[in-house]
């Protein structure tokens, strides 16, 4: 049926397979946005923050969404910048990642202001020494950069490609992809730092503040390196997703291991920056504000030391054990569990610098902030997931982004 | 034109491009930003000139002097009044929430007939002909007395224009709520043989010993209290709480007395045995009274020595003896009494045995002491004339009497109608007995178990018996059982909920009448307040509602109100003040004590056996449960306004419940944790509440706030009319108007924001009646708690 | 604009004796009365409830009949930040300039147009001092009568916080520019509405640049430590996060005091001093 636009030589589902998994995927988008549509007209008495906990699970959501499509940047760094040309195998995945990934965080901050309508001001009124507005700026920016980076894979649509205007287009925008790759890595690498910095410069929330270096807090740094390091891990859980899914070789094990190593190698580094900022953290920064270390993580029903376990030992230094030893990253069980914990560390840091931030209380007569979120945050925080799932599939269906598929379907 | 793909798309992409480069999207994204900014549902208050306007807040009985800020005439603001003797620019809470009374959503629009299990609307001629014709109709069949009224004072001329209708239709049926100035007035009459209002000056005691009163929690003149609380911090004058709970006054104290509830008395009589043992007492009072102060002294040393008294109380004796001690030898101690807000009755002999301090220490009508004040200036009444039915009425008993032990030499603070304004009563005064005393308690009591109520007709202004009295539950079932209920509220509250007619009140700021300012504190107030807004609604000062009653009821009591208006009367009744008040607003008594010498009569212990005890068995009900004043809650007459509700604790008030105070230990007994669910029952009733578990309150003591459980508003549906005619649309409790034939909805006389909100503790304890002064004295309750 | 306030600015600021202040509530109906803050039916979940100025309840954790209670009223705290210099924990963040400090006034102002609600200030402050319009502002029929023009109602999605009655210093200097006395306004021509209406007596209010102010003679504030008290009854909430308030508090009782702040085990009573750094890094 719609035979004509799949990509030449390649085997897809039939059409009303793909339809009836789409329309699945379409009604939890629906409920999704039917939920955006609450918030935005009754406005965000629609969740459960409040005044204590002014930031919803949304946006953990937002900034795990953007660590995780971190992929995107490094991969193109590495590829364009640091010219490893093997990455090329999967570096469209990587940027239909990205977009997905921006894409759906613009749509959450969207979704979180009080007044959308406005949300421009942050642009036209900015506070330069706002964290946020470096993050409104480099967001923005990198995301056109990732359209463009986008469009020129859509443009090789079989049927797209046809027009001569947008063939030539393509073939241009491929030659000069480097530039944008590179001013892509350079904003990425400033809106993830930003985004750390959100947390790193609140001095009024202990649990968040970091030391640092010039304007920018430790946090900066880390989120920056954490999003190079794990966000390949999820390009690489993606693709084997799609690979376990349609029971077909994607991409060759060589690029896999290629790109699993060097997140092995930077989660390595990471995790070690990670620890000493965690050890100065709790015996210096803490310690002055009148805080024992423990305080952050006793007399409450959720946030245990487990949490900082589970980030850095389990999710953090297994994995990096695992990636960076030949033996182990080739096998695929465990290459497999070391993406999975990556993935599920970075989120879980991000979840700890946004939300435990709100709920560790600051005053002596303060108590936990906990909170349980309300259905429509929930439905707004799976709708990207829900987004993320059909554009990934469409893109999958109609467009080359794996360039080795039909080599390796070939050699079958 | 073909149109094919390409062109489409280039089209397509044309167009885009297009808008997006022209100034279109820009206006718009500018437009709808600008939009967001003024919001047609966000009000945008309108701009003025400024000016203000001065009166007096009768929210409470402290009677705070105010300024209305306004803007182009609307009043936007209220403000405490500089220099105003009671408050000095200080202000409650509730004082500033004066203008949401103004506009409260439960406020009763115009006078109202209830028919059938509806209201009409109903023009004042028809509602006042109304009232007039029925009162009438009871004259005629000899049943004059069976008219009664519910005030919440009887201070002012307003109270007086009532108990005067009632005299000229021949009733002695005038009730007021029991406050502790009525005990304290009758426990002056008794002791010192003098009719004054008690006196506290507190602002120039240096050593203050309370027995339970809610001293910053709104006990007499709460900004007044404030004030000397603060005075007394840099004057380092001591002050000494006696309560079974840390109430923010034990906890502001400098010594907080755990006393099991209860025993007040005990431990007061307890100081008094430790100040007459260490012969620290004033020997003049002893020797002028003589016999009857060795009695005392032997009553209080056999049965009420530390030793003894610590037993009961739980104080330790040297505690006992040491505020004995610093009492006797501070320049101007003062013991005080009257629980909570003091909105309530205290028993006669607590506050005898807490006064007896006063005594022993003889700093009666002393700077820094208690005083006995004059009461306020009499209002000069024209003659009242009285036709036979009244006459005959009149001779007859109230139905609410209670027959009182007490004895004073002077009659006036107890006589039977608690009249103080003796001018109106002078005709018959002395046809009263000195033995009994009006006890609103008692009325409801009787009306509920006489198979036929006595009371035909009953009036209520400024007063909410159904909800403020002691077992409100049954005091609704007798205001149901009167046939014929007016109210003269306000607002839909419990008792005008009930009523049959409705001749809604101004609501105090569009009103004028005298106040009499400075309940608890030395210096007494006179002021007028004066209308100073534009009524909002169709309503009338209850001054002119009633001179238009007695008039349309024609001759002897048509002539016994002779005045054109209530601004006429109060004008004249004032008489020689009017001058002074309508110049500068207030007139204020002078603060050095009065220069009456007073005796003190120690026989009033004669007899004395204890006071009542609380209602309940203890083998059932192993727990006390006393309800307790808080200032940001409104617990008398009027609810609490939506500003003050949003100040209440979520540790009084969560969502519509109510919670309980309990000490960790009664909640482990009980097997309860903070935020639980419980039921509460006592012999009275049971409730559900939520449990909170708090430090400071007495193991085996169960707490409960006052002033929440109001009802949401109407019950039943509204109709109003139009010359057009009624129009009558269906839907419980909406009030619609009709102009010119099309209905429009104006909203519903409830009030969501106090109403429907947690459990009256009045419903939870029942009226206990002191037997010697007849008030009703509860404080508390037994009770149990339940899990759920 | 001038961007230090050491010079001939005002340093408004507010000093409330705890040991006064007996919990009655009137500051915060003062201020929502004189602010135009709306009501909800339901008011009791106080993490949504809009009080600029609220009052908190501490107490000294003892069992009874040792317990004690403290109330401790709590404004914005119109913080001067690290080093003094304006930036705000709040101040600093906002990524709209919807929220600034006044260099002359030591006000932290709010812009409630501007403000397009991400919420962030209220992550940064430790006070709980912001609050956000989780719903339109709605007042019952006929209400909407005693709003004051002086302060604009707020939109459902703004950010809200006590602005020090700055409306009422605007009408002070004002006047005073209209007498010519340029900006010397006298102490009790600007005082805030809970100043104003606290029946006890216990908030001060004034400048804390000016020795002969009220607020200045109670807590003696030390220029070289941005304004930390020097009376040792006095102190600021959260001093060591540099966050330097200007509000203070007043308290004979120690537990009050440490309850100020955060100690760890054994560090109160050796008191750290907080080394003040001279500013943003």
């Amino acid at each position: 049926m719609d035979s004509a636009l799949i990509p030449e030589g390649a085997k897809r589902c039939p059409f009303p397979v793909f339809a009836t998994g789409i329309a699945v995927v379409g009604a939890v988008l629906l409920w999704g946005v039917y939920a955006m549509g609450l918030c935005w007209l009754k406005g965000l008495n629609q969740t459960n923050m409040n005044d204590y906990y002014g930031f919803a699970i949304w946006i953990w959501a937002d900034l795990a969404v953007i660590a995780i499509g971190g992929g995107a940047f490094f991969t193109g760094l590495l590829k364009y910048v640091f010219g490893i040309d093997e990455l090329k195998n999967i570096i469209n995945l990587a940027v239909v990642i990205g977009f997905i990934c921006y894409s759906s965080a613009l749509l959450i901050l969207a979704i979180d202001i009080g007044q959308p309508l406005r949300g421009w001001f942050i642009f036209w009124h900015a506070n330069v020494h706002s964290m946020l507005t470096e993050v409104a700026f480099c967001l923005s920016l990198y995301f056109a950069v990732l359209t463009i980076e986008f469009i020129p894979l859509i443009l090789e649509n079989r049927q797209i490609d046809k027009v001569p205007f947008f063939h030539n287009l393509s073939h241009n925008m491929h030659g000069i992809m480097a530039v944008f790759a590179a001013t892509g890595a350079f904003l990425s690498c400033f809106h993830q730092g930003s985004l750390g910095g959100v947390a790193g410069v609140l001095y009024g929330r202990p649990f968040a503040y970091r030391e640092g270096l010039l304007v920018w807090p430790w946090t900066f740094f880390l989120f920056t390196w954490s999003a190079a390091a794990y966000g390949p891990c999820f390009t690489l859980l993606v693709a084997k997703m799609f690979e376990g899914i349609t029971r077909k070789k994607l991409v060759k094990d060589n690029v896999i291991h290629l790109l699993a190593k060097i997140s092995g190698w930077m989660i390595t580094t990471y995790i070690i920056a990670k620890i000493i900022d965690t050890i100065y953290w709790a015996g210096v920064t803490a310690p002055d504000m009148g805080f024992s270390f423990m305080d952050f993580y006793s007399n409450n029903s959720f946030y245990g030391i487990w949490i900082l376990f589970t980030e850095i030992v389990l999710c953090g230094i297994v994995p990096a054990v695992i990636l960076t030893i030949k033996k182990y990253r080739e096998n695929k069980k465990l290459l497999l569990v070391a993406i999975c914990l990556g993935v599920f560390g970075v989120c879980l840091n991000r979840w700890v610098m946004v939300l435990q931030v709100m709920a560790v209380p600051v005053m002596s007569f303060d108590t936990w902030a906990l909170y349980l979120p309300s259905w429509q945050e929930i439905a707004t925080t799976i709708l990207p997931v829900a987004y993320g799932i059909i554009l990934i599939s469409l893109a999958y269906r109609y467009l080359p982004i794996f360039p080795q598929e039909q080599e390796l379907y070939g050699t079958k | 034109m073909k149109i094919d793909r390409r062109s489409f798309l280039g089209l397509g992409l044309g167009a885009a491009a297009g808008v997006a480069a022209s100034p279109v999207t820009w206006k718009l994204t500018d437009d709808s930003s600008i939009w967001t900014q003024n919001w047609p549902w966000t009000p945008v208050p309108r701009d003025g000139e400024v000016s203000f306007d001065d009166t007096v807040c009768t929210l409470c009985s402290g009677n705070c002097g105010i300024s209305i800020r306004k803007i182009d005439g609307r009043a936007v603001k209220i403000e405490g009044k500089k220099g105003y003797p009671v408050n000095d620019g200080g202000i409650c809470l509730h004082g500033i929430s004066g203008l949401q009374y103004l506009y409260d959503p439960s406020r009763v629009r115009f006078p109202m007939v209830k028919s059938g299990d509806n209201w009409k609307q109903a023009s004042w001629e028809e509602a006042i002909a109304l009232v007039a014709t029925k009162i009438k109709e009871l004259r005629k069949n000899g049943m004059a007395d069976s008219l009664a009224c519910v005030t919440g004072s009887d201070q002012g001329s307003i109270a007086g224009l009532y108990k005067r209708l009632l005299m000229a239709v021949g009733s002695q049926n005038f009730y007021t709520t029991d406050t502790m100035d009525k005990s304290w007035e009758m426990l002056i009459a008794k002791m010192h043989g003098v009719s004054a209002a008690a006196g506290f000056d507190i602002a120039n005691s240096d050593y203050v010993l309370s027995f339970g009163t809610g001293f910053i929690e709104g006990w007499g003149s709460p900004v007044n209290n404030f004030l000397a609380n603060s005075s007394r911090k840099e004057r380092q004058a001591k002050f000494v709480q006696v309560e079974y709970r840390l109430s923010n006054t034990a906890a502001a104290a400098d010594v907080w007395l755990p006393a099991k509830p209860g025993t007040e008395t005990d431990l007061a009589l307890g100081i008094c045995s430790a100040m007459i043992t260490a012969n620290l007492y004033n020997s003049e009072f002893a020797q002028k009274a003589g016999k009857d102060f060795d009695a005392f002294a032997k009553l209080v040393n056999e049965k009420y020595a530390p030793e003894l008294v610590s037993r009961t109380t739980g104080i330790d004796v040297s505690k006992i003896k040491n505020i004995a001690v610093e009492f006797a030898k501070a320049k101007a101690p003062l013991a005080i009494a009257g629980r909570g807000k003091g909105d309530s009755a205290g028993s006669l002999m607590e506050f005898a045995a807490v006064h007896a301090i006063n005594c022993l220490a003889g700093n009666i009508n002393k700077v820094g002491g208690f005083w006995t004040l004059e009461k306020q200036p009499a209002l000069t009444w024209p003659s009242l004339e009285m036709d036979d039915a009244a006459t005959k009425g009149y001779a007859k008993p109230p139905v609410g009497a209670m027959v009182a032990n007490v004895s004073g030499s002077s009659g006036a603070g107890t006589s039977g109608a608690g009249i103080s304004g003796a001018g109106i009563f002078s005709a018959v005064v002395s046809s009263v007995s000195g033995q009994t005393t009006n006890s609103v308690s008692r009325l409801f009591e009787v009306v509920n178990i006489s198979e036929k109520s006595p009371v035909e007709l009953l009036m209520v202004y400024n007063a909410n018996p159904c909800f403020t009295l002691h077992n409100a539950k049954a005091v609704k079932d007798a205001v149901n059982k009167i046939p014929f209920v007016v109210s003269f509220s306000s607002y839909m509250d419990e008792t005008s909920q009930l009523a049959d007619v409705i001749l809604p009140s101004h609501m105090f700021l569009e009103m004028s009448q005298d106040i009499y300012s400075g309940a608890g504190i030395a210096q007494k107030v006179t002021a007028i307040s004066k209308s100073v807004v534009t009524p909002v609604f169709d309503t009338k000062n209850p001054g002119d509602a009633i001179i238009e009653i007695a008039k349309a009821m024609e001759g002897s009591i048509a002539s016994s109100f002779p005045w054109k208006n209530y601004d006429a009367c109060l004008e004249s009744v004032t008489g020689k003040l009017w001058a002074s008040l309508s110049e500068e607003g207030y007139v204020a008594s002078e603060l050095t004590p009065p220069a009456t010498s007073v005796a003190a009569d120690f026989s009033v212990f004669a007899n004395f056996s204890g006071i009542p005890a609380i209602e309940g068995e203890e083998k059932s009900y192993p727990l006390t449960l006393v309800s307790v004043d808080t200032i940001r809650l409104a617990s008398g007459v009027f609810a609490s306004s939506p500003f003050a509700v949003k100040t209440v604790e979520d540790t009084v008030l969560l969502k519509n419940d109510t919670l309980i105070e309990i000490n960790p230990e009664t909640a482990d007994k009980v097997g309860v944790c903070h935020g639980d669910y419980a039921v509460i029952s006592t012999p009275v009733g049971e409730a559900k509440v939520r449990v909170n578990v708090f430090d400071g309150i007495m193991p085996g003591v169960v707490a409960m706030p006052e002033g929440l459980g109001h009802s949401l508003g109407a019950a039943g549906e509204v109709v109003t009319k139009d010359g057009a005619g009624m129009a009558r649309i269906v839907g419980a409790t909406s009030i619609i108007t009709t102009t010119g034939g099309v209905s429009s909805k104006t909203g519903a006389l409830e009030n969501r924001y106090i109403g429907g909100k947690g459990i009256n503790v009045n419903d939870l304890i029942g009226p206990v009646t002191d037997p010697v002064s007849g008030l009703d004295v509860a404080w508390g309750i037994r009770a149990r708690i339940s899990r759920v | 604009m001038t961007q230090d306030n050491h010079g001939k600015a005002h340093k408004f600021g507010m000093v409330i004796d705890l040991d006064k202040c007996t919990g009655c509530g009137s500051c915060m109906v003062a201020c929502m009365s004189e602010n135009n803050v709306p009501f909800k039916e339901d008011e009791t979940n106080k993490k949504d409830s809009l009080t600029w100025m609220t009052v908190f309840k501490l107490t000294n954790e003892k069992k009874f009949p040792e317990t004690d209670i403290c109330y401790m009223p709590r404004p914005c705290m119109h913080c001067g930040g690290k080093g003094d210099h304006g930036h705000s924990p709040c101040v600093s963040v906002c990524p709209a300039t919807a929220t600034d400090y006044g260099y002359d006034t030591g006000i932290v102002s709010q812009i409630y147009t501007r403000c397009f609600g991400c919420r962030y200030c209220m992550g940064a402050c430790p006070y709980h001092a912001r609050y956000f319009n989780w719903w339109d502002p709605k007042w019952p029929d006929g209400m909407e009568e005693y709003l004051s023009p002086d302060v604009s109602p707020r939109m459902r999605g703004v950010v809200e916080k006590c602005s020090f009655c700055y409306h009422r210093y605007q009408e002070a200097r004002d006047r005073a520019y209209y007498e010519e006395r340029r900006d010397n306004i006298e102490e009790g021509e600007y005082q805030t509405a809970c100043t104003q209406a606290c029946p006890a007596g216990a908030i001060t209010f004034g400048d804390l640049h000016n020795p002969e102010h009220q607020v200045y003679k109670l807590v003696k504030p030390d220029p070289h430590q941005c304004g930390k008290p020097r009376n040792p009854k006095a102190f600021r909430l959260l001093e060591r996060l540099q966050t330097n308030p200007k509000v203070y508090y007043i308290s004979e009782r120690e537990w009050v005091r440490k309850a100020g702040d955060n100690y760890r085990k054994g560090e109160w009573g050796q008191e750290k001093q907080p080394v003040h750094d001279k500013g943003h890094k």
